[in-house]
């Protein structure tokens, strides 16, 4: 498509494969990340999104081929950190340590870091530097971690459910940080989250997972024009069923009907229609018939 | 090298508790103590059986024995001056032991090991870091305030001794002093690598224990020893135990011909060329050898077990 398919992948896995003991956790999966991109990692619980995002930081083992930037994650990990950076889990952060030691800690092992940029975005928090983590907020501990990666010159953040157990406000903050001070076409970001609604309006790509395969890979904007619900006027109920739609359902007496690459034009004649949220392509994908 | 002294560092002020807290808190007590004991040496030294004629204070004591043999005191008093320092040393395996025991098993339990694996830092560095440190820094560090207690403890006496009006230079075998300081360390070390295959047991425990890694740490050489005396009736794995863990120095100093007789003798000999004999023993011994050897595997198989831990 653009210039930066025609550079190397910032991740590229082919038939990458997880076992543990008899259960795959990863059954073969292959794609490409290119650079400049936000993707969204989006299954359920136990579909192996972590699996998965743990063999491209190089913190698991994996069957398969796998390289992130150009590097082996399993073999070089420590080298693959320089340019890559992730939050995986939230209070991971030394409780024993200071603010302003950790702060220290980075500044020397990591040469991308910039400690100014830090203060900056702490300057806008009120996470005290003289204090323990253990002492700070749930939320203000998720800042000072989300500073760090922040102001780290990495060119693939990997974010494993970042803000669980974090409110709306801190939340929405941290997105839009994200996408306005962090993200440009140099680096790539892949997310994965249960709240799938707050991050649908940054992603530029997903990918869908269940029981350890990849059930779909696609373009956002390419994606949300496939799905349409309509909300189908009375009396037009066996027009809508023989356009084959892939979900039925009652929405305040109304039947809703919710296509997959059906012309536009042609269902608008049937009633109201609107874009299918990221959440109810999900589920309308994982349900079966929209595969 | 800013990587692993931003590692060392760390693991400092993780352990900072262990290696400054406890030997500053046991000094302050047994200083303490020696200021209490002496405020009786003021006067009341006449207990029975111990009446002397013209003692009535340490002053007195003092040039009493510096009329006596010079040579003979003053080992005596740098002997005096590590004795008051003795109940720090007796915390100091129990610091060694936890900081090993926790140096792996900590970070994978408060999960901030996805912390630390984020950063650009390898698997190697980390687990050497957390082995030596405790190894290295934590002694220097009770030896630095076992060093500051015993020019504390001469300085106290020194000023008693000018009320009392004894000899103070005796009190400063500052030659002496210093030697037993280098001397110690070296012993120390020497100590340490003989030491070595049980410390990286203890860094392997920290590596792979789910929990409880001080049970893991213990019942594993336990149950190896008593089935091994049980169906073997022998008692070669807690010989080997005994040897690495101190019981080389029989070896290595037992044949000597040291000629002790007097208390000043033990420093004398330890001073002396007693050092280079146990270092000679140790360079010449394979069960030495063999012992670095199940220590690097230890090691490699903590490095092997961290790459993998999340």
């Amino acid at each position: 498509m653009t210039d930066s398919e025609v550079k190397a992948p910032v991740v590229k896995a082919r038939n990458l494969s997880k076992r543990y003991g008899k259960f795959r956790a990863l059954k073969g999966v292959s794609f490409d990340i290119p650079l400049g991109r936000i993707v969204g990692v989006i299954g359920a619980n136990g579909a192996g999104k972590t699996t998965l995002l743990n063999a491209v930081l190089g913190l698991s083992s994996y069957e398969g081929e796998l390289s992130v930037l150009g590097f082996n994650p399993s073999k070089q990990r420590s080298a693959l950190m320089k340019s890559a950076c992730f939050i995986s889990d939230v209070a991971t952060l030394p409780k024993w340590m200071k603010v302003s030691e950790v702060l220290d800690y980075v500044g020397a092992v990591h040469p991308k870091f910039s400690r100014d940029k830090a203060m900056e975005f702490l300057d806008r928090t009120k996470v005290p530097l003289n204090k323990k983590i253990r002492a700070l907020s749930k939320g203000m501990i998720v800042q000072l971690h989300l500073a760090i990666v922040m102001s780290i010159d990495a060119k693939l953040l990997v974010l494993d459910e970042p803000t669980l157990g974090l409110d709306i406000l801190f939340r929405k903050q941290f997105y839009q940080s994200l996408l306005e001070e962090y993200f440009d076409e140099e680096r790539t970001v892949i997310i994965t989250t249960h709240q799938v609604g707050e991050i649908e309006h940054i992603l530029t790509d997903v990918m869908f997972i269940k029981d350890g395969e990849l059930v779909l890979e696609a373009n956002m904007e390419e994606l949300t024009q496939q799905f349409i619900e309509v909300m189908v006027e009375p009396g037009k109920e066996d027009e809508a069923r023989v356009l084959a739609p892939i979900m039925t359902g009652t929405t305040f007496g109304k039947s809703t009907y919710v296509f997959k690459n059906v012309d536009r034009e042609k269902l608008s004649k049937l009633g109201e229609t609107r874009r299918l949220g990221l959440a109810d392509i999900f589920v309308a994908t994982m349900t079966g018939d929209g595969q | 090298m800013k990587t692993f002294t931003a590692l060392v560092k760390r693991e400092v002020l993780d352990g900072k508790n262990g290696y400054i807290r406890v030997p500053l808190i046991l000094t302050g007590i047994t200083l303490l103590l020696l200021i209490l004991s002496t405020l009786g040496l003021g006067n009341v030294t006449y207990s029975s059986g111990m009446e002397q004629e013209g003692i009535h204070n340490f002053g007195d004591i003092m040039k009493l024995a510096a009329e006596g043999d010079l040579s003979e005191m003053s080992p005596a008093i740098a002997l005096l001056y590590w004795a008051t320092t003795a109940l720090t040393w007796v915390a100091f395996p129990f610091v060694i032991f936890f900081s090993l025991l926790g140096a792996l098993y900590e970070e994978r339990r408060d999960r901030s090991i996805l912390f630390w694996k984020s950063m650009p830092v390898a698997d190697w560095q980390e687990v050497s870091a957390k082995f030596f440190t405790p190894l290295i820094l934590a002694p220097a560090a009770f030896l630095a305030v076992v060093i500051a207690a015993q020019l504390f403890s001469a300085l106290y006496l020194s000023i008693m001794m000018m009320f009392q009006g004894g000899p103070v230079l005796d009190l400063w075998p500052v030659g002496l002093m210093v030697r037993s300081w280098f001397v110690f360390f070296a012993h120390y070390l020497l100590w340490m690598v003989w030491a070595m295959p049980i410390l990286a047991w203890l860094l392997f425990v920290s590596s792979f224990a789910r929990r409880m890694p001080f049970l893991w740490a213990i019942l594993v050489p336990i149950v190896l020893m008593v089935s091994e005396s049980m169906f073997l009736r022998s008692h070669v794995i807690a010989n080997w135990i005994g040897l690495h863990l101190g019981g080389w120095q029989e070896a290595a100093f037992g044949n000597g011909d040291y000629n002790i007789k007097r208390p000043g003798d033990v420093l004398n000999v330890i001073l002396g060329d007693v050092q280079m004999d146990g270092l000679i023993y140790t360079l010449s011994t394979p069960q030495f050898w063999l012992g670095l050897v199940i220590a690097a595997g230890f090691i490699m198989g903590a490095i092997a077990m961290r790459k993998r831990a999340i």
